[in-house]
């Protein structure tokens, strides 16, 4: 989804008691308050002194929730990575084609929606790395090694796994 | 001066250290313009956060300020908000706060004021007496805070603006965005040659000329001549000299010569009605320059003249956005397109602004058949 498709998803709290703004205003709230009207998640920026760049902030944020927080079932039985997971996987992984590209990392745009399908994945299996690295091709160490390499994965998937009584990865 | 200030800080006795003045012009709001001494010369002044920092302070004296430019905006509260729908005490607190990000060197300085290091030196862009005499200003006077750091981060751009140069505003962003979904489809009007009309700061031209890149031209018009050279400082900042022109003259006046060869128009035009500039906010009525907003009767005089110019000005399929009060200017602008301006456009659209206000009036100069 575009940013512009993103943020017409969205309510921008912040302008909400505005008046006619425009030329008429001189007040910079540059803070931005996201809430994504389908899920009902909150992002915002409040550090620069751009409205723009807050704004630009928030989107990237509430891209991270969406990916965190929106999940999508997975068919175990005929289960095979799509292509933007496979890119975020090492390539030692045995279902990753050879012309996948170089694996790409958590500063990278397309990561977050490899990490939204790893967390699918790992839904599906009720937290079990053991059972999730098999479908990815990795050895349960190195699949740990992945999880624990981003926060926000290691913090998702931890907080399933204790819930489903398991102990969090370290 | 204002070294009285200094000596107190009492927080639960404001109006002891308040000047009578500031009483005074909460009650009676003046809508004199100010024209600052710069008006007469045409060197662009630079913006805080640009000076080299040859001042110094020591730390307890830095830190007297501060606490008492704390006061005095605590000390505000919500008499602007509730007067002419000013700042409130903590957007002014927040401001204060970029006024000492903007003057101080080293910013690790500000984590590090205490008692222990109170004579320690720190390097300042503006002298502690300079600093009273802006926060008395911004506070007293309702001085923008724009101009007293002479600049405004706009867009991901930081731009020098100064009296007599209308600061750009937040809604005026998203006329970039507008033009930059336009060109991604359209390599024609990418390569083509543009106009921001009244270009005040020079905002629209820096914002769409960094969209449109080598291959594209922007001449940026104002009447103003102080515009022109804040702009021109702009520009060059942003390293685009050789791809915004500047002009000075009204509207399409100096665009004569490219008459029928435009890709396309933006402009904030002035478009406020005349009648309601008394009763806006300080800031903007007391400061910022009427040419830049007071659009007439309706405040759609320069509305008009745009929508009419564009229909010659533009080449076919060019294309005009133009920012507006809000919905009933639109409308009204839509219905004039389709009766005096009769088949000069197509695709003529409104486009809403983040707090959903019917701002933007989009279009595309018809193809000739």
């Amino acid at each position: 989804m575009t940013d512009q498709e993103l943020m017409r998803q969205c309510e921008m709290d912040t302008f909400k008691a505005s008046g006619p703004g425009g030329q008429h205003r001189n007040k910079r709230e540059s803070a931005v308050r996201l809430k994504h009207l389908p899920t009902g998640l909150i992002a915002q920026a409040v550090e620069d002194r751009s409205q723009h760049m807050n704004r630009a902030s928030a989107l990237a944020r509430l891209r991270t929730l969406l990916a965190l927080n929106v999940r999508s079932s997975v068919d175990l039985e005929a289960y095979s990575p799509p292509p933007e997971l496979l890119r975020i996987l090492p390539p030692k992984s045995t279902v990753r084609p050879s012309d996948t590209g170089p694996q790409i990392g958590p500063n990278n745009p397309k990561y977050l929606l490899g990490m939204q399908a790893l967390l699918d994945v790992v839904f599906a299996v009720e937290g079990s790395v053991a059972e999730a690295a098999k479908f990815l091709g990795l050895s349960t160490g190195a699949l740990s090694r992945l999880i624990l390499a981003n926060d926000s994965l290691r913090m998702a998937v931890n907080e399933l796994r204790t819930s489903k009584g398991m102990k969090p990865l370290k | 001066m204002k070294l009285n200030f200094t000596r107190v800080c009492c927080p639960s006795n404001f109006s002891t250290f308040i000047k009578p003045s500031l009483c005074t012009n909460l009650h009676r709001p003046l809508c004199s313009s100010s024209l600052s001494s710069s008006h007469t010369s045409l060197k662009p002044q630079i913006p805080l956060f640009l000076r080299p920092p040859m001042h110094s302070a020591t730390v307890s004296d830095l830190q007297k300020w501060h606490d008492w430019a704390k006061c005095l905006a605590s000390s505000v509260g919500t008499t602007f908000l509730d007067s002419d729908n000013g700042p409130d005490s903590s957007l002014l607190c927040r401001e204060l706060k970029w006024l000492v990000e903007d003057t101080i060197e080293d910013h690790s300085v500000l984590s590090q004021m205490s008692i222990e290091n109170g004579k320690r030196s720190v390097r300042l862009r503006a002298g502690v007496e300079d600093l009273y005499n802006m926060w008395k200003q911004r506070i007293e006077e309702r001085k923008p805070f724009q101009y007293i750091v002479g600049c405004e981060h706009w867009r991901d751009l930081v731009l020098s603006v100064q009296e007599g140069v209308l600061i750009p505003r937040p809604e005026t962003e998203l006329i970039v965005d507008l033009v930059a979904d336009v060109v991604s489809e359209n390599e024609d009007l990418r390569e083509g040659l543009w106009a921001d009309l009244g270009t005040g700061s020079g905002a629209l031209a820096v914002g769409i000329g960094r969209i449109l890149g080598s291959r594209g031209m922007v001449i940026a018009t104002d009447l103003n001549p102080i515009a022109l050279s804040v702009a021109a400082f702009n520009l060059q900042r942003y390293g685009l000299q050789d791809i915004i022109e500047l002009r000075q003259g009204s509207w399409f006046e100096p665009l004569k010569d490219v008459e029928g060869n435009i890709a396309g128009i933006v402009s904030n035009p002035p478009y406020i009605p005349s009648d309601n500039i008394s009763g806006l906010q300080a800031e903007v009525c007391r400061h910022e320059p009427k040419l830049a907003l007071d659009g007439g009767l309706t405040g759609m005089d320069y509305l008009f003249h745009l929508c009419n110019g564009a229909a010659s000005m533009l080449k076919p399929g060019g294309l005009f956005i133009f920012e507006t009060n809000g919905e009933q200017q639109c409308k009204c602008l839509i219905k004039y397109l389709e009766s005096d301006l009769r088949g000069s456009f197509c695709n003529v659209d409104i486009v809403s602004d983040f707090a959903g206000i019917q701002r933007f009036l989009i279009g595309f100069r018809q193809q000739q058949t």
